[in-house]
């Protein structure tokens, strides 16, 4: 048996003992029938703090069915997805759909059963596109995959709007709508694939429409059936291996997730330290909070921030690992980041991925050639900055039945100065880093970079806010008055 | 080749030191679809290709196996040079 990979940290201090993975009896415990076991009944007890004891028991039967049984995987990916859609889904897409339902007057319609309609004619669409995509390579949908689905986006926006149809062709096109926004990547993903000589089966492409490991997000966490089928674990050692560093991962959740809360009870019920949305209230009411409140309100708010997207990001992951899938974090030593571009690269690396993916590859490849620097920065610019808007603006497409186009766009004005000025940032210290800039890795140094990334991250959080409470020039407002001026 | 290659590896090798990976870099390890560089390190290698060798990506469907190991991007550079 080879011996397991050896870390680049297993040599340094608690990690070692931290890194199991790295044992050799571990591995091999981890391989039989107890162990097994054990991995998968801790698994479960980190589960259970996060969702109830069905929902975890099905994900985690379904985790180990398609670790262990390689014959069913398609099957069991396929099945484990949708059964989660439609038993154990969130709310949103339903949400979404009331929102017709009501203003057409169908109140006796169920939300639910017309969002599962929608979900069965989105997976016979999704299907046809993909076969049409393998059979026509020269195809639109088969050379600009997410151009042709933003067409589609935006036509089922147009026919759903109010006026254009009314009663249940325009109920019918909003379901369409409803669906098709929240697995547009995972679709746009698929179609990819179906350039690849290797590409996954059709079960096994729809199982990566939202997996049962990923919960409503609209990022695909594992991208699509390309890398994840890259990154699935080859031999038995290889998935123990996996599996271990999963369940080290949930038990870091944990581990965060009891930090949160100690946070939260700390700065919101003893200190008293208001939400941000809160303090720009109160501000904006000329009732401001001391300026150390108001500058603890949004220190606060990032760190909260900061907080919930690494729990989410390693409860995903950690669950896909019981898997099989060698998927790496989504979040990732983020607090030392030296530059504004690792910042990007380890805040949420599935998102960052899908930018880059989308937008920032087919950028790179078309554009200023000659110039090295524009190009990449334009590249960047196109990811961090319009992927980023672009991805944001859709997550919310529901707001187009409640505020209409003109309310949506007025309100995102806020988002999209913090896309700019975000992807400026990141463009500015992508070319640098090109250019071999290395910030010192003296004590100082390192404090100098936190204190730049972070300082940068915090200000712009002021804009990054998704609640649309507050408009552009309020949040400036607040921004100029965080350093006294009025 | 073999010039060509040693220098991809030293390039790889300096990037991956660069983010504090001190592990020996064999010539078929995988570089990007197993995460040990990122998708920012791999345009940086694209840009890096192009200039030390000339490389055109225009041509080809850019997919990542083409140069997710040392192995596979020298043979991609040794098409593209001789191309």
């Amino acid at each position: 048996m080879n011996e397991p990979k050896r870390s680049r940290y297993s040599d340094v201090g608690m990690r070692a003992v931290w890194a199991i993975e790295e044992n050799p009896s571990v591995v091999a415990w981890a391989q039989t029938p107890w162990g097994k076991a054990g991995l998968l009944l801790v698994s479960f007890v980190t589960l259970l703090t996060a969702r109830d004891w069905q929902a975890s028991l099905f994900l985690l039967m379904a985790m180990a069915l398609f670790a262990h049984v390689p014959a069913w995987r398609s099957m069991v990916l396929f099945v484990s997805t949708y059964a989660t859609a439609f038993f154990f889904s969130s709310a949103s897409i339903d949400e979404s759909i009331n929102e017709v339902v009501l203003s057409e007057g169908y109140t006796q319609l169920s939300p639910v059963t017309l969002s599962h309609v929608a979900l069965l004619g989105f997976l016979a669409l999704a299907w046809g596109l993909m076969a049409y995509a393998r059979r026509y390579k020269k195809s639109v949908i088969a050379q600009r995959p997410v151009l042709t689905l933003l067409a589609v986006e935006c036509l089922l926006c147009v026919l759903s709007y109010r006026g254009v149809f009314s009663g249940y062709t325009r109920l019918a096109i909003w379901c369409l709508l409803s669906v098709f926004t929240p697995y547009f990547w995972f679709l746009a993903y698929a179609l990819v694939d179906q350039r690849s000589k290797d590409r996954s089966s059709d079960l096994f492409q729809l199982g990566t429409f939202h997996p049962a490991w990923t919960g409503p997000t609209s990022t695909p966490m594992g991208k699509g059936a390309g890398f994840l089928r890259k990154v699935l674990a080859k031999t038995p050692q290889a998935l123990a291996i996996t599996q271990l560093k999963g369940v080290k991962l949930l038990l870091w959740e944990k581990v965060l997730v009891a930090t949160s809360v100690l946070l939260t009870w700390l700065c919101e019920k003893q200190l008293h330290i208001p939400s941000l949305s809160d303090a720009i209230d109160a501000f904006l009411q000329n009732h401001a909070y001391t300026l150390g409140m108001e500058w603890a309100a949004l220190i606060w708010s990032v760190t909260a921030y900061t907080l919930q997207i690494t729990i989410y990001g390693h409860f995903v992951i950690g669950v896909a690992r019981m898997a099989g899938f060698q998927l790496p974090r989504s979040t990732w030593r983020v607090l030392e980041s030296r530059t504004l571009i690792e910042y990007f690269n380890r805040f949420h690396y599935y998102f960052k991925e899908l930018l880059v993916d989308f937008f920032f590859i087919p950028t790179f490849f078309s554009v200023f050639k000659k110039k090295p620097r524009l190009r990449l920065f334009f590249a960047t610019f196109m990811a961090a900055g319009v992927g980023n808007a672009l991805f944001h603006f859709m997550r919310e497409m529901e707001l187009l039945e409640t505020m209409g186009v003109g309310g949506m766009v007025e309100t995102y004005l806020s988002y999209l100065f913090y896309c700019f000025v975000l992807a400026t940032g990141i463009g500015i210290s992508q070319v640098r880093a090109n250019a071999g800039y290395k910030p010192s890795p003296s004590v100082w140094g390192r404090v100098q970079s936190f204190v730049v990334v972070w300082g940068f991250v915090t200000l712009l959080h002021i804009f990054s806010d998704e609640s649309r409470n507050h408009t552009f020039l309020e949040r400036m407002h607040y921004l100029i008055g965080l350093f006294g001026i009025n | 080749m073999n010039n060509r290659k040693q220098k991809i590896k030293d390039y790889l090798t300096d990037k991956l030191k660069s983010q504090g990976d001190n592990t020996p870099l064999a010539d078929s390890d995988s570089l990007f679809v197993s995460g040990r560089l990122d998708s920012v390190a791999m345009m940086m290698l694209v840009v890096y290709l192009e200039e030390a060798f000339g490389v055109d990506f225009k041509g080809a469907d850019f997919e990542v196996s083409l140069i997710d190991s040392v192995e596979a991007i020298a043979l991609f550079v040794e098409s593209q040079v001789c191309a």
